[in-house]
């Protein structure tokens, strides 16, 4: 047994100590820990940690088979994310204990404070006094056992799980509801108490979800579907989209979800053309050879950054709305083009590691497949605030694609309709978010690259936040970006179209002097080269592409994507379906698409005069539209859309 | 985006090393808001007299607004009993008695560059940018001794990183009356209207203002503080935690959503109130607290005389 006194040195040291200690199957007793935070995040050992005081936020968090013993206190978020092992309170826990474990034990002897065991998805959370209001909120399953009061509204929309109450209960939350109880499950929590030495004789009421909230009322029926360009709308006023959208709604009675992008017609980067004439960009022979493209990103705090061989990357897209053999594509043809490929939401899985050279790890509210293992082999962690096609919104992946294997990567209950949290359980505010963030560093030794993946909303204030929370660069989503399902309307009408994002991005770090001190990753309807250069332009330090990739891969474009029976393969997870899709091939196929944007941005910067992507300035580029000059600031060249489109030339 | 502080003494002295255990309990939670710190502190309470701080920046335009705040307190019969420069600040003790919501209008009214940072016999506010070590070094807050006081550290998102964007906020209008927050009032701009109304002026944009305002307003009427804090609960949408001081007590109000940490420790000599437990644990090293969470939609009240 060895002893760290956090009176004598700081938090971080101690826990790679921690963990060189942990690696040697040596207990730890931390002295003086006087509320500190992150204490012992990221351990993986078997070994017992005691700390002597109280510990602050995130004690225990992101950690498996460890055993955790805190004499009094602890703050908000303690044993984030465990997987297994266990911890004991002796005093009381702050808000969100137990947020999100996937099968750990935690005993809190005092009371515990609010929102406890959010997003919990196995294992158990004992409070031994009263819980605050809404424990079990949006619990997906595990046990909460509350040997005192429930607080107000517990169980507020939990999808799965139980939680017991010994005292009385204060108020239901929504969809909860009182459930039998008794037998084999009292005698398993009686010999639980035991073995924790809690004496408790009195009997329990047991809160199970109701079952109201789990499934829309009514099926998404699949119609004939229009094709993309009848969709988009730009024929006459009850044109073939809006008699579709209203037959849906009068079959459904509710909004209508569906997948794929943007339609609407929306200032972008086609609105923004080059001030001089290029179309003589044929004739340059090699580009590649002759332009710089090589661009790391996020090493401004010391971390390994991503080493791409061109300011590209792969956006964000979940296992979940795409399938196992898409991810793997993508993934490939990521490592062919020297690029970062990105997990989205939902895990990552064998598959995609393998076959992704670079690899960023998205974290979302529900942590649905978050966890510590996968955090430490992936290359760069993301917080996913919102994305630009539903911002404020979090995923929605309708039950015909929760099948049986991705509600267990992801810890759920299988077939329910999953609407994922739109908000982080610890993540409130600006400040919450810097501990978070603190957290994440702390876990993973200070070695990854941490991005803050923005919707474009109030863009203005958001990057300030980001870089004063210390990230390493922010991932910025216009409207046009898409996803495999959403609210229709919200896709249309929510979000700001992606060169405001970016023009928004810039004007708020230019109000706190930090222009080209904080890395921006552009995404949001990108199509080719020609928007990855106009966006360099603009003032991005690199692009990403999703539904290009996709579509490069065999996407026919029906927006289907949310129904889960995709005809080729790619956004189902029915397994006849998917094994349509063959990943060796599609990679290739999406490889040589990146490749093409690879010419193109070599070619455009060359023709440019530069030999160096890093060189593109906004002096490049023209407005063609009174809207795109108004958002982009740039001059108004209305006669330029004259010219031969560009697109044609390269 | 930020985290916050508050302390009192029980015994009624004024002689408590105040100063310094707000500089260790904001060092404690600077992560919470690096960008500017404030301190509100009570000393002892002047009879007669007031004390007022105002912000004037530094270089020549301080001079004509100190030259400018000068001939306003003249204007209105009060008479300066001593008066300094300390950092970008102009403080000035003056005698009065007249009304002090028209006064504290026409000072804030008197140099266009300046700004009235608090007035009150025993307040005194301290904000300005940068880290609690950094606003100490220039206003020596580590000397402070009195019975009570507020700090609170700021990470700026909406509004600029400025000295009157810091808090602590002075209740415009009504002595003594100090506020710190941790969140946000959503229905701001309804609640600002309804007080404008009755001829209230603000000075910020910032929804903290309105918070002490609002309570100051409340107890103009006859409330209580409790009263207040009961009534800010109901009244005020968005999240929040906050600290009010007035010159004998102070208080804490949550909102019903617990959006916001706070977390408290009290024994017989005093009641400490902060963000996160960290700050506490800083007047107490090496010693597990037996600390208290306020539960959601909650409010309290100390006296410094019980």
């Amino acid at each position: 047994m060895v002893q760290i006194d956090l009176a004598a040195i700081p938090v971080r040291q101690a826990n790679e100590q921690i963990r060189e200690y942990g690696a040697q199957g040596e207990d730890i007793d931390i002295v003086n820990p006087d509320a500190r935070h992150h204490i012992g995040v990221g351990l993986t050992a078997a070994v017992t940690v005691r700390v002597h005081g109280s510990a602050g936020y995130f004690c225990a968090g992101l950690t498996d088979a460890a055993n955790f013993e805190i004499e009094s206190n602890a703050g908000w978020g303690l044993g984030d994310n465990m997987y297994s092992g266990s911890v004991v309170v002796g005093g009381n826990a702050s808000a969100i204990a137990g947020v999100a474990i996937r099968g750990a034990e935690i005993v809190i002897r005092g009371n515990m404070g609010s929102r406890a065991g959010q997003v919990m998805k196995a294992g158990t959370l004992l409070c031994g006094g009263n819980a605050n209001f809404m424990a079990g909120y949006m619990m997906y399953g595990g046990r909460i056992i509350i040997l005192g009061d429930s607080g107000e509204r517990v169980g507020e929309d939990m999808a799965g799980g139980e939680i017991y109450v010994g005292g009385k209960i204060q108020s239901l939350g929504s969809d909860a509801k009182l459930g039998d109880c008794g037998g084999a499950e009292i005698d398993d929590i009686r010999a639980f108490l035991e073995r924790y030495k809690i004496s408790y004789s009195g009997g329990f009421q047991k809160i199970v979800n109701e079952g109201k909230k789990l499934h829309y009322k009514t099926a998404e029926t699949q119609m004939r579907s229009l094709p993309f360009v009848a969709f988009s709308g730009k024929s006459d006023y009850w044109n073939p989209k809006i008699q579709e959208d209203i037959h849906i709604k009068s079959q459904i009675g509710r909004y209508r979800v569906r997948g794929y992008g943007g339609a609407r017609e929306l200032p972008h980067l086609s609105d923004i053309a080059f001030a001089q004439d290029l179309t003589r960009l044929n004739q340059i022979s090699d580009p590649v050879s002759k332009v710089e493209m090589h661009t790391l990103i996020g090493a401004k705090h010391g971390a390994t950054p991503l080493d791409l061989s061109m300011p590209v990357m792969i956006a964000p897209m979940s296992y979940g709305a795409l399938s196992r053999s898409t991810k793997q594509a993508v993934g490939m043809a990521s490592t062919l083009a020297g690029i970062a490929e990105n997990t989205g939401e939902g895990g990552m899985s064998d598959a995609q590691r393998g076959a992704a050279k670079q690899l960023i790890f998205q974290c979302l509210g529900g942590r649905l497949g978050w966890n510590i293992h996968d955090m430490k082999r992936a290359n760069g962690l993301e917080i996913y605030i919102s994305q630009g096609a539903k911002p404020g919104f979090g995923g929605l992946l309708l039950a015909k694609k929760v099948t049986k294997e991705l509600a267990e990567i992801r810890g759920i209950p299988q077939g329910i309709d999953l609407r994922s949290p739109s908000r982080h359980p610890d993540i409130l505010g600006g400040d919450d978010l810097l501990i978070k963030v603190e957290e994440f560093r702390e876990a993973t030794g200070y070695k990854l690259p941490i991005s803050v993946k923005l919707g474009a909303g109030r863009i203005r204030d958001d990057i300030k936040i980001a870089y004063k929370d210390g990230f390493d660069f922010v991932e910025l989503d216009g409207m046009q970006g898409s996803t495999g399902a959403g609210g229709a309307e919200v896709m249309e009408y929510v979000g700001i179209p992606t060169i405001s994002a970016i023009m928004d991005a810039l004007d708020g770090l230019a109000d706190i002097d930090a222009v080209g001190d904080m890395q921006i990753i552009l995404m949001g309807g990108l199509r080719d080269g020609v928007d990855a250069v106009k966006s360099l332009c603009l003032g991005a330090d690199a692009v990403a592409f999703g539904n290009a990739t996709i579509v490069a891969g065999g996407c026919i474009s029906c927006m289907q994507c949310h129904v889960g029976q995709c005809v080729t393969g790619i956004a189902t997870q029915d397994p006849e379906h998917e094994a349509r899709y063959r990943p060796e091939i599609e990679a290739h196929n999406i490889h040589r698409f990146l490749e093409s944007v690879r010419w193109q941005i070599a070619a455009l910067t060359h023709a440019l005069g530069y030999d160096n992507v890093k060189s593109l300035n906004r002096g490049d580029l023209v407005a063609l539209t009174p809207e795109a000059a108004a958002i982009s600031r740039l001059p108004y060249r209305p006669e330029l859309r004259q010219r031969a489109a560009l697109v044609a030339a390269v | 985006m930020c985290g916050i502080a508050g302390i009192m003494f029980k015994n009624g002295r004024t002689d408590h090393e105040t100063g310094v255990a707000l500089i260790d309990m904001l060092d404690g939670c600077q992560h919470r808001g690096p960008d500017s710190t404030g301190f509100a502190l009570y000393g002892e309470e002047h009879e007669s007299e007031l004390k007022l701080r105002f912000l004037v920046g530094d270089g020549a335009g301080a001079d004509e607004s100190v030259a400018l705040i000068k001939s306003a307190l003249d204007s209105h019969d009060a008479d300066i009993v001593e008066d300094h420069r300390v950092g970008n600040t102009y403080q000035a003790l003056v005698t009065f008695d007249g009304d002090l919501r028209s006064f504290a209008y026409a000072m804030e009214h008197a140099a266009p560059e300046a700004k009235v940072i608090s007035i009150g016999r025993s307040l005194d506010i301290i904000k300005d940018v940068g880290s609690a070590h950094e606003v100490d070094d220039r206003f020596h807050v580590h000397k402070f001794k009195g019975s009570h006081g507020l700090g609170h550290v700021r990470l700026a998102t909406e509004s600029d990183v400025r000295p009157e964007s810091a808090h602590p906020f002075w209740a415009t209008g009504f002595s003594d009356v100090a506020i710190v927050h941790n969140g946000q009032i959503t229905n701001y701009w309804k609640m600002r209207r309804r007080l404008e109304q009755r001829d209230f002026e603000f000075h910020t944009d910032n929804d903290s203002e309105l918070v002490a305002v609002y309570l100051a307003d409340k107890m103009a009427h006859g409330g209580a503080l409790r009263e207040a804090l009961k009534s800010s609960i109901e009244d005020l949408d968005g999240t929040f935690s906050f600290l009010v001081s007035t010159h004998d007590e102070i208080g804490y109000a949550k909102d019903r959503l617990a959006a916001k940490p706070m977390v408290m420790y009290e024994d017989d000599d005093l009641i400490v109130i902060a963000s996160e437990e960290v700050s506490l644990n800083r007047l107490f090293p090496g010693r597990a607290l037996n600390t208290k969470e306020p539960p959601p939609g909650s409010y309290d009240t100390w006296s410094k005389s019980t």
